[in-house]
């Protein structure tokens, strides 16, 4: 089986560095980038399972912008925003954006991992739900694939 | 047109029919529910779209209600109404499927605008689920075929 | 009272710390100056002991050999031989030869005329037969004088001895020079008043004193050496002018002549006395060192101790002050969180006036009037009201939001430029330079990053506040400075050149909703929530001020590691 694609993004090195080793030790396919931007390259390259997102990093793209493209760019990628400075306002931003959750900064690995793993669960039955609706759909129209395009272009 | 529904779920009863009274200047019928129980009630004896949920009640709380209501009316947009405003409960409250949170004293405006937009959530979900089942009641042209046969 | 404990600890420190090196000082001294005093005083005395036996022996052989000298020219010569005028002299010569002492010779018969005599005088023919101390020859066989002084006024004596054989009894006498042993006597030298002298039997002098004494004078010490105490004798005495002595006194065994030699106290001990002015020097330095340094140091003691006990004071208020606070701040939190609940209510309410008010005057039936537009204008007021207290329960929320805090290691060098960063361009607007000294090599701090930030975003407001109120846009200087103070702490200053603090205010700057910003403007929050989050995370933090120069406020915190 393939191992879960994670990637983390967080503007201080050493715990970028610390969390990408701990995540490949757990036979996990993780990556670190220090930025929204960079992170946006990534997620156009290839398919991610879970991102954690640190919110506030200095300079350049803030995380809840970084959080939107994202979702956008890969709707399926369950986001974990991570910060070091609680606000009702972003967590309810972030949320609304469809992250996965909102956690505190420190935050325990074991937290995080639990969170992963949740994390993982929801994507594995949210994607099993589109393919088998998808799977329905094809059995139920095996020809109806420009149907479909008619439709939703009205 | 289907018009919009809300109802008003908080513990202040003064607040309730202020609001409700200030709604229907504007038109709309509010319902209103002093308890979370009194809200499930509601919700099944009345097709509501739209639920403005005090988090911090007595009894059942906003969090249970707002699950309640999510298990039994998945469709019904729920939005949080607190003056208690956590970072964790604004999370539990998101994750458990509510579509907004806001923060007390809020204007009624704004309450307003935040219910329409979840209605036109509502709706496109809807509207999405109504093709979804036109679709499948739509005959295929097997089905058709083995109808005819 | 507490200023009474000081004053007996600082006593009680003060008599240990003279009274430990001093004691065992001062018995150092007078242990040794005893021992010091003693030992030389027994070295003095065993060397005017030996002194005086040599002296003796040397005397004594002296008398002995011109003794010895005239009993051999007795028993060498007959009767006539000595009675012969002109071999008398020829025998002189021949004892001048072995001992120049002798001055002259002459022979005495049985009668005690004196028969022949060779010498500077003239002195043959005389009649001696009732001289004592012909008799005593007669009587002893031999006889030597004391000292006396002759015709020539030279100091001499004399010696005479008797031989008895067939042709009777007959004297020969010599006149000794005394110089010979006198000399040697008078020489004695100790120190500086060391002497040697001799006494008669009667206590005369028999030789010069050379402090003070002629020959045959009575010496004026008067000392007691009988003869049936031991040959040598030591002892002190005061002598006549009430000097302090010590005397060493012997017995000539050939003649009762008292040999006497003596040193004055103070002379045997001048070394030990200008030794002991040293030592006294000594002494009176190293006490006054040891009683000033022992005040320096009580001093220091006791200041310290006040101060570390000023210090714990200062903690424990400063903690019951920071728990105070986190008391208040989940009160205030509380409060917030109710009190929102009536806002919301009263803003319905404001709402629900308005749109009635509108649609009665749409529809016409109040009319337009002085008192309607003061009645709207009430009601605007209510909302602007009710907004402002949503604005207060909000940021007492903001602040207060989270009550435990999640402590880490925040590196200063990081934290530092990112919250400058997050006001540089609000500083920058009003023409505020912010400058960093932050210490590359300095510890990370343990706490709450978030929280620091706050505090620092709070600082760093406050202090451009305080600069637009004193320079407008221009001229306006922001120090923000990290060391390490201490081994175990972190100092951060935030420096303004602002307005300042009115010093009256300085003691309520930490205070909840105390605030000089105008009505609207501040909660009065914020430093005493910056203060509440520094005391919990173990640091202090602190303010000073000049009014019209400007405020540092200081923040030490814990470092990690």
């Amino acid at each position: 089986m393939d191992s879960f694609r994670v990637l983390v993004v967080d503007d201080e090195q050493d715990f970028l560095e610390t969390l990408v080793n701990r995540l490949n030790k757990r036979d996990m396919d993780a990556i670190g980038v220090l930025s929204g931007e960079r992170a946006l390259e990534e997620v156009k390259k290839k398919l991610f399972d879970a991102i954690i997102l640190d919110i506030k990093m200095p300079g350049g793209m803030d995380g809840i912008e970084a959080l939107r493209e994202i979702k956008r760019i890969q709707p399926l990628a369950e986001v974990i925003l991570l910060t070091g400075h609680a606000s009702v306002e972003t967590s309810i931003e972030g949320m609304k954006l469809g992250a996965f959750d909102y956690l505190l900064k420190p935050v325990k690995l074991e937290d995080l991992m639990m969170k992963l793993a949740e994390a993982f669960e929801k994507k594995d039955s949210h994607e099993q739900k589109i393919r088998k609706a998808r799977i329905k759909d094809l059995m139920r129209f095996p020809g109806r694939v420009f149907d479909q395009e008619k439709e939703d272009k009205k | 047109m289907e018009e919009m529904r809300i109802m008003l779920v908080d513990d202040e009863e003064r607040f309730l029919s202020t609001t409700k009274k200030l709604l229907s200047k504007k038109g709309i019928d509010l319902l209103t529910a002093l308890s979370g129980g009194e809200a499930l009630e509601m919700l099944n004896s009345h097709s509501i779209h739209v639920v403005i949920l005090d988090v911090k009640m007595p009894g059942m709380d906003g969090m249970a209600t707002l699950r309640e209501i999510k298990r039994q009316h998945p469709l019904t947009e729920v939005i949080m109404l607190t003056g208690h405003a956590t970072v964790e409960s604004a999370v539990e409250g998101l994750k458990s499927g509510a579509t907004d949170y806001l923060m007390k004293p809020a204007d009624i405006d704004e309450l307003l605008e935040k219910a329409e937009e979840a209605f036109e959530r509502r709706k496109r979900l809807e509207e999405k689920i109504r093709v979804a089942q036109t679709r499948l009641s739509m005959k295929t042209p097997r089905e058709i075929l083995r109808e005819t046969e | 009272m507490k200023q009474d404990r000081y004053a007996t600890m600082k006593n009680t420190i003060l008599a240990c710390m003279i009274l430990v090196p001093v004691i065992p000082f001062i018995l150092v001294l007078g242990v040794g100056y005893y021992y010091f005093t003693a030992s030389l005083e027994s070295s003095t005395i065993s060397s005017m002991r030996r002194i005086i036996e040599d002296h003796r022996q040397m005397i004594d052989s002296f008398l002995r050999e011109r003794k010895a000298d005239l009993e051999f020219i007795l028993n060498s010569y007959s009767y006539d031989t000595l009675a012969d005028p002109g071999r008398l002299p020829d025998i002189l010569t021949q004892l001048q030869k072995k001992s120049s002492a002798f001055v002259d010779l002459g022979l005495f018969n049985e009668e005690g005329i004196h028969v022949n005599y060779s010498g500077p005088y003239h002195l043959a023919g005389m009649d001696y037969g009732q001289e004592a101390w012909f008799n005593q020859v007669i009587k002893e066989g031999y006889y030597i004088s004391d000292i006396f002084m002759g015709f020539r006024k030279i100091p001499h004596f004399i010696i005479a001895v008797k031989r008895e054989d067939a042709e009777g009894k007959r004297v020969l006498r010599a006149t000794i020079d005394t110089h010979t042993f006198s000399d040697l006597v008078k020489k004695v030298r100790i120190g500086k008043t060391g002497e040697g002298y001799i006494l008669n039997a009667e206590g005369m002098f028999q030789t010069e004193r050379r402090s003070g004494g002629n020959l045959m004078d009575k010496d004026p010490d008067n000392l007691r050496h009988t003869s049936d105490e031991p040959i040598t004798k030591t002892f002190s005495q005061k002598d006549l002018r009430g000097e302090d002595c010590f005397f060493a006194t012997t017995w000539i065994q050939e003649k009762k002549w008292l040999l006497v030699v003596r040193q004055e106290k103070g002379d045997v001990f001048r070394d030990l006395r200008s030794a002991s002015y040293l030592i006294v020097l000594i002494a009176v330095i190293g006490g006054g060192a040891i009683i000033g340094i022992a005040l320096y140091l009580t001093d220091r003691i006791v200041r310290r101790m006040e101060e570390m006990d000023s210090e714990k004071d200062r903690l424990g208020e400063q903690l019951i002050r920071a728990s105070r606070l986190a008391e208040l701040g989940e009160m205030a939190a509380g409060f917030a969180h109710e009190i929102n609940n009536p806002l919301q209510i009263m803003k319905s309410e404001q709402t629900l006036i308005q749109t009635i008010l509108s649609d009665l005057k749409d529809n016409g039936q109040i009319e337009e009037s002085e008192d309607l537009s003061e009645l709207e204008d009430s009601v605007r007021q209510i909302a602007i009201q009710t907004d402002r207290c949503a604005g207060i329960t909000r940021s007492i929320l903001r602040f207060s939001r989270h009550g435990e805090s999640r402590a880490q290691d925040v590196s200063l060098q990081t934290l530092i430029p990112e919250v400058v960063a997050m006001i540089e361009k609000k500083a920058g607007v009003h023409g505020i330079r912010i400058e960093q000294k932050i210490d590359q090599d300095a510890p990370s701090v343990y706490m709450d990053s978030a929280q620091l930030q706050q505090v620092l975003l709070n600082l760093f407001n406050n202090a451009i506040d305080a600069i637009i109120d004193k320079h407008g846009v221009e001229g306006g200087e922001i120090i923000v400075d990290a060391v390490r103070s201490d081994d175990a702490n972190m100092k951060i200053t935030v420096q303004d050149n602002g307005c300042g603090i009115n010093p009256s205010y300085l003691d309520k700057i930490f205070t909840p909703f105390f605030t000089t910003k105008p009505v609207g403007k501040g909660t009065g929050l914020g430093l005493s929530i910056c203060y509440g989050i520094i005391g919990n995370m173990g640091g202090a933090m602190e303010v000073n001020s000049e009014q019209g120069i400007g405020t540092i406020v200081t923040i030490r915190l814990p470092a990690s590691g």
